[in-house]
């Protein structure tokens, strides 16, 4: 049994010594591969110190200027496109507005927030026909404001706080805490 | 040469275009619409004045606009914008360029109320939080009567201390004292000792 097992194993290293028939073109197109990767190495490497190698450039003052303003401005003009972000704290709080005009056709709200537009803000009457009232919402800041009596008459609120007027008509003052 | 020169240019014309619009947004369409055109080239100086100062614009656009609404004369308009700049490049000076457009706006009140520049300063260096409010309630004060010393005198000792709410709180609170028949002048010593009162940790020592 151990005679066999012997034959065996000779048979199994005579053939593994028989020798491999290999493609005769495999060492060409190895080769080939290689130097193919090694030229796109070489470029990568090459345009890699192309970046980072340091250099000299010349610039004339104005031109120089030129550039600085250039940045100046895209900046300035970018930060010109940015609508200003208003913080959560600073949301809309709704204002009532109330006047008592009796008799009157129409009474509407005109202000800084409405950019004095006498057609912007009409008032609802009470079925009184007296009371006038609005709601508006508005955002913290101080504004001032008036009623348009019949499109024609200013009036201020008499329960605000009125403002020093610059034209010889009625006007109050309103504050939103933000 | 010259043609490299000539391209060494380029980027200084390229920043004059993209800053050109910045001087041309001072036509405000809204502005357009409602003013003739004297009176419109007269707040736009004097709008872009204030724009190149760093002082908040919306403002003067809207106190223009107040004056179209209310059919005033165009150089009545002019007039008031100009004061009105004015104003806000006072109160920028007295309360520092780190102020809001809305402190600005609230303290070119205040000093059209009668305020002084320097009450503006003490103010400023007492509150840590926004003036906005306690500037507001400085002019509203005045507005009701109060002299413009005291006026100065109660909320500038409120500042330290009392928040927004309360600086609303003593100023209905003055007025409708003001509205029963007291001075406006004791009406806010009053009531700004009863405030320096209730607020714990505030000092009753007025400044």
């Amino acid at each position: 049994m151990f005679d066999r097992d012997e034959d065996v194993l000779d048979r199994v290293i005579d053939q593994l010594r028989q020798p491999v028939e290999m493609d005769p073109t495999l060492d060409t197109a190895v080769m080939t591969r290689v130097a193919a990767g090694g030229e796109r190495l070489g470029r990568l490497a090459a345009v890699w110190d192309w970046a980072w190698r340091p250099r000299e450039i010349s610039v004339s003052p104005l031109a120089g200027l030129g550039l600085a303003a250039a940045v100046v401005g895209i900046v300035v003009w970018l930060a010109g496109r940015n609508p200003q972000v208003a913080s959560p704290a600073a949301g809309p709080n709704t204002v009532q507005f109330v006047v008592v005009a009796p008799g009157a056709a129409s009474v509407s709200l005109v202000g800084d927030f409405n950019d004095w537009d006498g057609g912007a803000t009409p008032m609802q009457a009470a079925k009184s026909g007296a009371l006038w009232s609005v709601t508006v919402p508005l955002t913290p800041g101080r504004y001032r404001y008036a009623f348009l009596v019949n499109g024609s008459r200013w009036l201020a609120d008499p329960a605000a706080p009125r403002v020093q007027d610059d034209y010889d008509a009625p006007s109050s003052v309103v504050t939103v805490g933000g | 040469m010259h043609c490299s020169r000539w391209l060494a240019m380029l980027p200084l014309a390229g920043a004059l275009l993209i800053l050109r619009p910045s001087t041309a947004a001072a036509q405000d369409p809204r502005l357009e619409r409602r003013l003739d055109p004297a009176t419109l080239e007269s707040v736009t100086a004097t709008i872009d004045s204030a724009r190149l100062q760093g002082l908040p614009v919306e403002a003067l656009v809207q106190r223009a606009l107040e004056g179209a609404a209310k059919h005033a004369a165009p150089a009545q308009i002019a007039a008031a914008v100009r004061r009105l700049a004015m104003e806000l490049a006072t109160a920028r000076q007295a309360l520092g360029s780190v102020s809001s457009p809305m402190e600005l706006e609230a303290a070119a009140g205040a000093l059209r109320a009668g305020v002084r520049p320097a009450d503006l300063t003490r103010l400023r260096h007492r509150r840590t939080q926004s003036l906005t409010v306690a500037l507001a309630t400085l002019a509203d004060l005045v507005a009701s009567g109060v002299p413009p010393d005291s006026a100065a005198a109660a909320v500038i000792a409120l500042a330290a201390s009392a928040g927004d709410d309360q600086m609303a709180d003593f100023r209905r609170a003055v007025e409708r004292d003001i509205a029963l028949g007291a001075p406006p002048a004791v009406a806010a010593a009053v009531r700004v000792d009863a405030a320096l009162r209730q607020t714990p940790g505030a000092s009753s020592r007025r400044p």
